[in-house]
């Protein structure tokens, strides 16, 4: 399997008024196409700042982050937000869904960036909805839905680009522990589609569902 | 992709739907200001110059005193003698010269008593200046002849001051008889389709004044030149009164219709600079209220810019998005100005036409209008542009710690 993701020496500081903060000190990592892994450590370890590099959200102070063998550590702001459009999928913890737009369009935002025709982009994530099982919830807002329910929005928001890679932090963190285990046999299901998923946690429970699991603390890979 | 923003910006505006409201009344007021404004000094402007302009080219003012000091001189009572006309109808290329005192006077038409203005006009050598040069008509009847104790009545006086007169009725002004020969054409506004004007012989028995007339139009025969009869009538005057009377500086103001005009037209223009000046102001306030809300969006929305940005948007989608949504707050209140601001005027129009001293036709153009809505939409656009920077350059992963 070729190399996705290669993340090499990297280090993050943050400039906190006089004080530097080294949230990452010199991590290593190859993700391969296709693997599932998890990202373990408790809070403060690094592990979200570890997502935002994997996910291009964010580029490292010292080191090299590659993608799709591309060097992505030197890239402007716009440049990476066209590898996350097009590469990309996101499921966050708080679902991040727009309030005032229906599940139907909050699926179909990342397609607006892309330039995607209307028909089309409704078309796609009709049929995402569905195979969240969401069809009846297509005109329903986020206030209307159920934790679980919007988490599958989120999902089939990440999927709408057909990106190669979902980056998912704490996924299950908000809903119960049933909920959750139906979200990660969704991710699992998408794994076995081939796509490289990758999961940011503390929790212990998700790491039978991965391939491989990276433990962090302290800023460094242990 | 603008359509699929539109509609973003549309729901984001339902969303904080007062705040949206009361931040678009602030472009509602300034575009209505310019809509009722403009419209009405334009059509005050036509008026005037209407009015002006039903006097020939051909034709010279004369008014004692200093122009620049026109009102006081025609209130406060100063007046040409009779040779002074005398010296204006001597001048080589006057044709003929109209002179015309007012004085407001009881008028009685059968039980009914009421004060009006009469109008002095000298019939034998001013008539033809009044018929041919300013419009003055009949629209029923015919006018009348000099030395019957004959007169016409404005267009209003049958309508307003005595409401059952008919032409061959008998009006009573101080004791003497006149039969209405004619109803009057409008003259353009109230005041003069009030009055009644009459032959100056008559005017002056009825109000005992032998001589005078705080007004004499001369007319240049055809062949002469407009500007040197108008230099030929002052230096007549300047002979007059000086030899005569022995005044050492005579005034008088000696003003071709051309020049009246551009004065008037001058005057109106600098009012109308000045009311469109101050009314574009109150549009720039309304921009800074479009400025302070939509900042206040970026940053209840800073999450919403990180989701965007995560899932793909770039800069220029973002400006985007808070460009349209400023854009159509400047649109709606622009359009809502317009609706405005032509009903204002055009009540205005209607409450005068019905019984105001002026007749104005609000002058409602469609340069104006897209104007309006053009320049709304551009406040709107440029208010909310460096709101819509700094929701562009947000930081993506800082947007989406934001709570």
């Amino acid at each position: 399997m070729s190399n996705l993701l290669q993340i090499e020496g990297v280090w993050k500081v943050y400039h906190l008024g006089k004080i530097d903060v080294e949230v990452l000190r010199g991590v290593d990592l190859n993700i391969k196409k296709g693997e599932f892994i998890t990202v373990l450590g408790p809070s403060g370890s690094g592990k979200s700042t570890l997502l935002n590099m994997m996910s291009c959200l964010d580029t490292p102070t010292k080191g090299r982050v590659v993608f799709e063998g591309e060097d992505v550590s030197h890239m402007s702001e716009d440049e990476l937000a066209t590898v996350r459009g097009k590469n990309i999928g996101f499921i966050f913890q708080q679902f991040n869904l727009l309030m005032h737009l229906t599940a139907l369009e909050n699926v179909t935002i990342p397609t607006v960036f892309q330039g995607t025709s209307r028909a089309e982009r409704e078309k796609k994530a009709t049929s995402l909805l569905d195979s969240v099982d969401l069809l009846e919830r297509v005109d329903h807002r986020p206030g209307e839905l159920s934790g679980g329910e919007k988490q599958r929005v989120a999902i089939a928001r990440a999927l709408v680009n057909s990106p190669d890679v979902i980056v998912a932090d704490e996924p299950t963190g908000n809903v119960d522990s049933k909920t959750g285990e139906k979200i990660m046999n969704i991710l699992k299901d998408l794994n076995k589609e081939g796509k490289t998923v990758i999961v940011v946690t503390h929790d212990e429970d998700l790491v039978p569902y991965a391939d491989r699991a990276i433990r962090i603390k302290d800023g460094q890979i242990v | 992709m603008i359509g699929e923003y539109f509609r973003i910006a549309v729901r984001n505006l339902r969303v904080r739907s007062m705040r949206s409201w009361l931040t678009i009344l602030g472009i509602v007021i300034g575009i209505f200001l310019v809509i009722s404004l403009v419209s009405l000094s334009e059509g005050v402007k036509d008026t005037v110059m209407n009015e002006l302009d039903m006097m020939g080219g051909n034709l010279i003012m004369v008014v004692p005193g200093d122009i620049s000091d026109m009102m006081t001189t025609l209130i406060g009572g100063l007046e040409l003698e009779d040779r002074d006309v005398d010296a204006i109808k001597r001048v080589r290329g006057v044709d003929a010269v109209l002179e015309m005192p007012w004085a407001s006077e009881m008028v009685r038409h059968e039980q009914k008593a009421r004060m009006s203005l009469l109008y002095g006009v000298s019939y034998d050598s001013g008539f033809s200046i009044v018929r041919e040069d300013m419009g003055w008509d009949v629209v029923e009847g015919r006018f009348p002849h000099q030395g019957r104790r004959e007169i016409m009545v404005g267009n209003l006086v049958p309508k307003d001051l005595f409401p059952d007169l008919q032409v061959g009725d008998q009006l009573t002004i101080k004791g003497s008889k006149f039969t209405v020969t004619g109803i009057m054409r409008s003259l353009g506004n109230r005041e003069d389709d009030l009055a009644i004007p009459m032959d100056l012989d008559d005017f002056r028995n009825i109000t005992g004044k032998r001589e005078g007339t705080p007004i004499a139009i001369a007319r240049v025969a055809e062949g002469y030149d407009v500007e040197t009869v108008e230099q030929e009538i002052r230096y007549a005057l300047e002979d007059t009164r000086v030899r005569g009377k022995g005044e050492d500086s005579p005034s008088f103001s000696v003003l071709s219709s051309d020049a009246v005009s551009d004065i008037v037209g001058n005057v109106m223009g600098v009012l109308q600079i000045a009311v469109f000046a101050f009314a574009s102001i109150s549009i720039i306030v309304g921009g800074i209220g479009i400025t302070n809300t939509m900042y206040t969006s970026v940053r209840e929305r800073t999450r919403e810019i990180g989701i965007l940005k995560a899932v793909g948007a770039k800069r220029k989608h973002i400006t985007s998005i808070f460009l349209v949504e400023s854009g159509i707050i400047g649109l709606i209140g622009g359009v809502g100005g317009v609706v405005l601001g032509v009903a204002l005027a055009k009540g205005i129009e209607l409450y005068l036409g019905a019984g105001g001293m002026f007749y104005i036709e609000a002058h409602i153009s469609l340069p104006l209008i897209l104007f309006g809505l053009g320049f709304s939409f551009l406040v709107g656009c440029v208010s909310g542009l460096l709101p819509a920077r700094r929701a562009s350059r947000m930081q993506p992963v800082d947007a989406l710690r934001y709570e």
